[in-house]
């Protein structure tokens, strides 16, 4: 059966005033009629605009190559005049965006929006079309549906904002529905919603769909094919299951392997490099030191916000509620929890980022939570912070050699500014990076060597102590690999107590040594990563595991 | 609005008190005696500590009786109601023209961005912002008074109407054109921004045609901007016009302030300045209002 | 997204540079600009338009393009000159006796008069001076105001707005205090409260020459703009991870403020810094024109404005045009460079 959609040798170019670049080299692959076809990347990897390409939804200084074309229906879409396009767009192909809040209209309705779609491809009038788009928003799934039409975007949450999109993108029953990250931007909780609700929808209307994601643990559940992207080419393209368990293709096998398993803890994760260069996963399981005396002890953590809400009322927010836990040298205590659970404000508590409404953090006998701003100095020596995002953790006009010596110097270390920069130098060897990156600048680095500079940053003062809060969940699959690895090698080496925060259930378990599960400000649950995993005691760990993408196994 | 309002009084007060020359020297003239002088003192009460007269101060203002201005011996709020008409009769027509007219010519020049229509639309605007208000009336006064005749040079009447249709339109006329460049640069800029949006994108992912997106969607977030440049501008309609009012004899509220700092009047300009204070206060909580309407995202405190 | 880049490693002024000699219109601009730079550092140190006082040319001399034009005032001063003889009025005039005693006084005085020109090449004014010297040195006080006041009011608002947007709390209330007083009085008044004040109050003195009245009278006015600006800026940057990175290996409060944030937003404050000269400029013109702006003994824009109106209704436009296009030309280019200045610092479109 001839396919729905056909992508043939497509290449697109954007031009800037200066350069060209091309983001997508020859691309071609089927969508099938009623069925799911993801198209599967890292960042770069030009899967977006191929997929929009469809659409010719693409930025002003988009440059579509001539011979490129899609085919569509027995009409090469590209090449179609834009009224035909514009009569197919939400009507026999429509798109669903990754951020939802943002691709509503803030100041039109919630009914207003999904009734324009309509309107505008039948006749309604504004009465029929408001009745329809209830409907509608009740079979996406949003309860009250009627009152939530006259309801504005910011008033729901993200997973009904994504919701209210599909909506608008199912509302003409189209043929084909282009899902551009959907989920990427949603709790993993509420993500497992949205997939499922897509597959329902899917089934009903016999849509086929077009899913674009970095997630193969998601594709790997939901996808009938697979097109694995690599820097505008594609690299394997088939059907999931053959995919799945026989790559071809050795970047197709180190994106399958780089992952933290939730069921293997090895000594190191393999990196992409690995499997370019022929070589096989690594093998021997991780060995951990024992637990001793805590380094550090938080107990009662505790942190309230007080929000004006009028001239004279006001409302509190605990955003963390009798969070204690406690780290030995060498060891990691993790904190796993989705948005809103309190764990990065863990984090900044004990860092004295934030002051905290009670409670207490020790390192070894003080009391940091009571030291003043001077005496909390000589404590800022022993504990340090990398951040989850290395876009914005470093200083972007600062040179790297800069944003290393200047914690030294704050801290007197090093006996002038010659041996700083030598320690400087150093410290950029162990943790990979060339030495001239001393007078580069951030943005000529990626974001996994900006995370790699970051935590070089926190070792300069020599810490005991290390917060990392998220610091892989803003990097692509396989870099998270180098730096999770990096951070091991640094704990071996130096006996580093670690504070490991992330809402990825996986990452977490394969870092920590005793997990804690965080929601709404409290922690739920607590034990070693295999004990919460094999038998999960509350009912929200349950869900959480429950809602991670598994691959082919969650088919 | 109560400790701005403070504020705002403490600041002239003691702006016009130490930096402002003695005022009984000023009214007393150049040629009086010292006897003369120390009598107006008495009578302004500017021997008692200034605390008193920062009462007084604050007294005439919520009695609304500023006394007499020094020169004109007119009463001050007999003069702030007398001269507003005609600055409002002025003002109010060149504020309404130049958003009416910018808005569409911003959202044609958005709509073509980047094209030859936008470029040659946005140099000349640059060209005519770059050249003085002072020249545009010198010039129009001129041309279209003195040489063609089309309008009167100066002037103006008791009547309303006659003033409106006939001595009016010629300083509405270039105010107006004047304006229109810089606020249709700026309103292109708010278009701009909206329609690099996310949610422009979606509604092209529906379907629909460029003009409807502009209309329906950008139009409609542009307004909240927009909105906010309008109510910036609407305190200004009591004086801004003073240029024109000076070159045209327009017996306005913004002449009578000029004329006032040349004769060192401080009364008119203290009282003038104080009051118009309180109505721009008062507009801006009236915009706060009215952001509530056209944002839904905002909620009044 | 695209692929990843060939990124040649360059500081973020270098690629400024790179950047604005590729926008034609931004490189023509900034020639300009620096064309005006160069002229003005000339007028200041007195090589150009030194003499723009002096009386050179007849009254209302006409621009030399346009040659033998019938110049009524300057005939006239003219033949004065040359003639010197006054008509006979010795029978009604009741100084008549005094004459021959001043004309023997004068006579012993030695006065060097040049002999005045009949055009100039722009023309000259009312009382013959040149009107290209005018518009030089008229156009280095302009411009001289605008700067001096915009660099004024950036420092003020900076400070502030960065205390502000920083330390949030109770500082941010009190500026903001602060704020809203000042933007609640019409800035046209507080412009003219603040001439009234200073011309005729007990510092009258101080301000009587040079151009700083003016510029207090600007940077005091309009210091709010840009105090918004960088609290928005400080404020958003306040809670970035790199700031708390900062606070976290220990950096002082001034440290983050001036030494991690400020970098980060200078471009927009530079660019501000920019819109405010061109409309403090336009500002000093009409207050030097209404009489509260540069002293009498200058000259500028503003200046030659005032006297341009009424020469314009006997027919004498050169003085209107030459201040015209002087400024014109000036704001113009200085305008378009911003904007080049604002797309080439724009990191989005880097």
């Amino acid at each position: 059966m001839s396919a729905l959609v056909s992508v043939v040798n497509l290449r697109v170019s954007f031009v800037t005033r200066q350069t060209r670049v091309e983001a997508v080299r020859g691309v071609s692959f089927d969508v099938r009629h009623d069925a799911t076809l993801a198209l599967v990347g890292e960042s770069g990897s030009g899967k977006t605009v191929s997929a929009m390409s469809i659409l010719r939804l693409l930025p002003e200084n988009a440059i579509v190559d001539a011979a490129s074309r899609v085919d569509y229906g027995g009409e090469n879409l590209l090449a179609a005049p834009a009224a035909r396009l514009r009569a197919l767009r939400g009507r026999d192909i429509s798109a669903v965006f990754q951020e939802p809040m943002s691709s509503l209209n803030p100041v039109l309705t919630v009914g207003e929006q999904v009734a324009e779609v309509l309107r505008l491809h039948r006749r309604m009038n504004a009465r029929q079309a408001l009745e329809r788009a209830a409907e509608l928003l009740a079979e996406v799934g949003i309860p009250e549906p009627r009152a939530r039409l006259r309801a504005y975007p910011h008033e729901l949450s993200g997973g009904q904002q994504q919701r209210v999109m599909i909506a608008m993108a199912i509302a003409n029953e189209p043929k084909l529905l282009i899902a551009d990250e959907p989920t990427t931007a949603l709790d993993v909780t509420v993500q497992r919603q949205v997939l499922e609700l897509i597959a329902r929808l899917r089934e009903r209307h016999r849509m086929s769909v077009l899913f674009i994601s970095h997630d193969l643990g998601l594709v790997g559940e939901i996808a009938d094919d697979v097109v694995v992207m690599r820097e505008g080419e594609v690299r394997e393209s088939g059907p999931t299951e053959r995919i799945f368990s026989a790559p071809r293709d050795p970047y197709t096998r180190a994106l399958l392997a780089c992952r933290p398993r939730l069921d293997a803890r090895p000594r190191r994760l393999p990196v992409i490099d690995d499997f370019m260069r022929g070589g096989t996963a690594p093998g021997a399981a991780l060995e951990r030191p024992p637990a001793g005396a805590n380094l550090v002890e938080a107990k009662g953590l505790r942190k309230e916000f007080r929000l004006r809400t009028g001239w004279f009322a006001s409302k509190s927010l605990v955003a963390v509620r009798e969070v204690s836990f406690g780290v030995t040298r060498g060891r990691t205590v993790g904190l796993v929890g989705e948005s809103g659970s309190g764990k990065t404000t863990v984090a900044l508590l004990v860092m004295r980022l934030l002051e905290a409404s009670g409670g207490e953090a020790r390192l070894e006998d003080t009391d940091l939570l009571r030291l003043s701003a001077a005496q909390m100095m000589a404590f800022r020596r022993r504990i340090q912070i990398v951040f989850q995002n290395p876009y914005a953790s470093l200083n972007p006009r600062m040179s790297i050699g800069r944003t290393l010596t200047e914690p030294m110097r704050i801290h007197r270390l090093g006996a002038d500014e010659g041996e700083r920069i030598e320690r400087a130098r150093r410290l950029l060897q162990r943790v990979g990076l060339p030495q001239d990156a001393m007078h580069r600048y951030p943005h000529e680095f990626s974001g996994g060597q900006r995370q790699r500079i970051a935590i070089a940053r926190a070792l300069a003062v020599e810490p005991e102590v290390l917060i990392c809060d998220e610091p892989v969940s803003a990097l692509d699959v396989s870099v998270q690999a180098t730096v999770l690895n990096l951070l091991l090698d640094l704990q071996e080496e130096r006996g580093l107590a670690y504070l490991f925060i992330s809402h990825d259930l996986a990452v977490v378990k394969y870092m920590s040594d005793e997990v804690l599960v965080m929601r709404e400000g409290e922690v739920v649950e607590r034990g070693a990563p295999e004990a919460i995993y094999r038998a999960p005691q509350h009912e929200y760990t349950r869900k959480l595991l429950a809602a991670v993408p598994r691959g082919l196994e969650g088919r | 609005m109560v400790p701005t309002l403070a504020g705002v009084i403490l600041l002239i007060f003691f702006l016009f008190k130490f930096f402002g020359g003695d005022p009984s020297q000023i009214l007393a003239g150049q040629v009086a005696s010292q006897e003369q002088i120390d009598a107006i003192r008495r009578e302004l009460g500017l021997d008692k500590p200034w605390y008193a007269q920062l009462g007084i101060f604050v007294r005439e203002i919520v009695s609304f009786d500023f006394g007499k201005s020094w020169m004109t011996r007119e009463q001050v709020s007999g003069i702030f109601l007398t001269r507003l008409p005609a600055t409002l009769t002025i003002t109010i027509p060149i504020l309404l023209l130049e958003i009416s007219l910018a808005i569409p010519t911003a959202m044609l020049v958005a709509y073509y961005r980047g094209r030859l229509l936008d470029r040659a639309v946005m140099v000349i605007c640059v060209a005519a912002m770059s050249v003085s208000f002072l020249v545009y009336i010198i010039v129009g006064q001129y041309l279209l008074g003195f040489q063609l005749g089309w309008f009167p040079v100066q002037g103006w009447s008791d009547d309303f109407w006659r003033n409106l249709f006939t001595y009016a339109p010629l300083p509405i006329l270039l105010a107006a054109l004047v304006g229109l460049a810089p606020q249709t640069r700026l309103y292109r800029s708010f278009f701009l921004d909206e329609t690099k949006s996310d949610y422009v994108r979606t509604a092209r992912a529906k379907g629909l045609s460029e003009p409807a997106i502009m209309r329906k969607h950008v139009l409609r977030n542009a307004l909240v901007p927009v909105l906010t440049n309008v109510s910036l501008l609407v305190p200004g309609v009591f004086v801004g016009s003073f240029l024109l009012e000076i070159f045209f004899s327009i017996p306005g509220l913004g002449r009578e302030i000029y004329l006032a700092v040349n004769r060192s009047d401080y009364p008119v300009i203290q009282a003038v300045t104080i009051y118009l204070s309180v109505l721009t206060m008062l507009i801006n909580l009236a915009a706060d209002v009215l952001y509530t309407f056209v944002d839904p995202r905002i909620q009044l405190r | 997204m695209a692929a990843v880049l060939d990124v040649t490693p360059e500081s973020a002024w270098t690629a400024l540079w790179r950047r604005l000699q590729q926008d034609r219109v931004g490189a023509v601009s900034l020639g300009i600009v620096v064309a005006y730079l160069v002229m003005i550092l000339f007028a200041t140190a007195g090589y150009l338009a030194g003499g723009w006082s002096r009386e050179v040319g007849v009254p209302y001399a006409n621009p030399a393009f346009l040659g033998e034009r019938p110049n009524l005032e300057g005939a006239l001063r003219k033949r004065a000159e040359h003639k010197g003889v006054a008509p006979d009025l010795s029978a009604i005039d009741p100084l008549a006796p005094k004459y021959a005693e001043w004309e023997r006084r004068t006579g012993e005085l030695k006065m060097t008069e040049p002999e005045r020109a009949m055009t100039l090449p722009w023309g000259g004014d009312r009382w013959g001076r040149d009107v290209l010297d005018k518009a030089i040195k008229g156009s280095q006080v302009s411009i001289a105001v605008g700067v001096a006041a915009a660099l004024c009011a950036t420092l003020i608002g900076t400070l502030l707005g960065a205390c502000a947007g920083f330390y949030g709390r109770w500082v941010n209330d009190v500026l903001e205090w602060l704020y809203n007083v000042f933007t609640s009085i019409p800035s046209i008044l507080l412009i003219f409260s603040l001439a009234a004040v200073l011309r005729s109050g007990a510092f009258a003195h101080l301000f009587a020459s040079g151009i700083w009245t003016v510029v207090i009278i600007l940077s005091v006015t309009g210091w709010t703009g840009m105090y918004r600006l960088v609290r928005a800026e400080y404020m958003k940057h306040r809670s970035r991870e790199y700031v708390l990175a900062a606070q976290a290996i220990g950096a002082s409060a001034a440290a983050r403020m001036f030494v991690h944030i400020l970098p980060n937003v200078s471009h927009v404050i530079l660019v501000q810094l920019s819109l405010l000269v061109v409309a403090f400029i336009k500002v000093e013109v009409i207050l030097s024109f209404l009489g509260l702006g540069v002293p009498l003994d200058m000259v500028s824009w503003g200046t030659m404005l005032s006297e341009a109106q009424t020469e314009l209704v006997i027919g004498k436009w050169w003085q209107l045009a030459a201040a015209t296009v002087f400024m014109a030309i000036f704001l113009t280019a200085f305008t378009m460079l911003t904007d080049s200045l604002r797309d080439a610092l724009d990191p989005k479109l880097r």
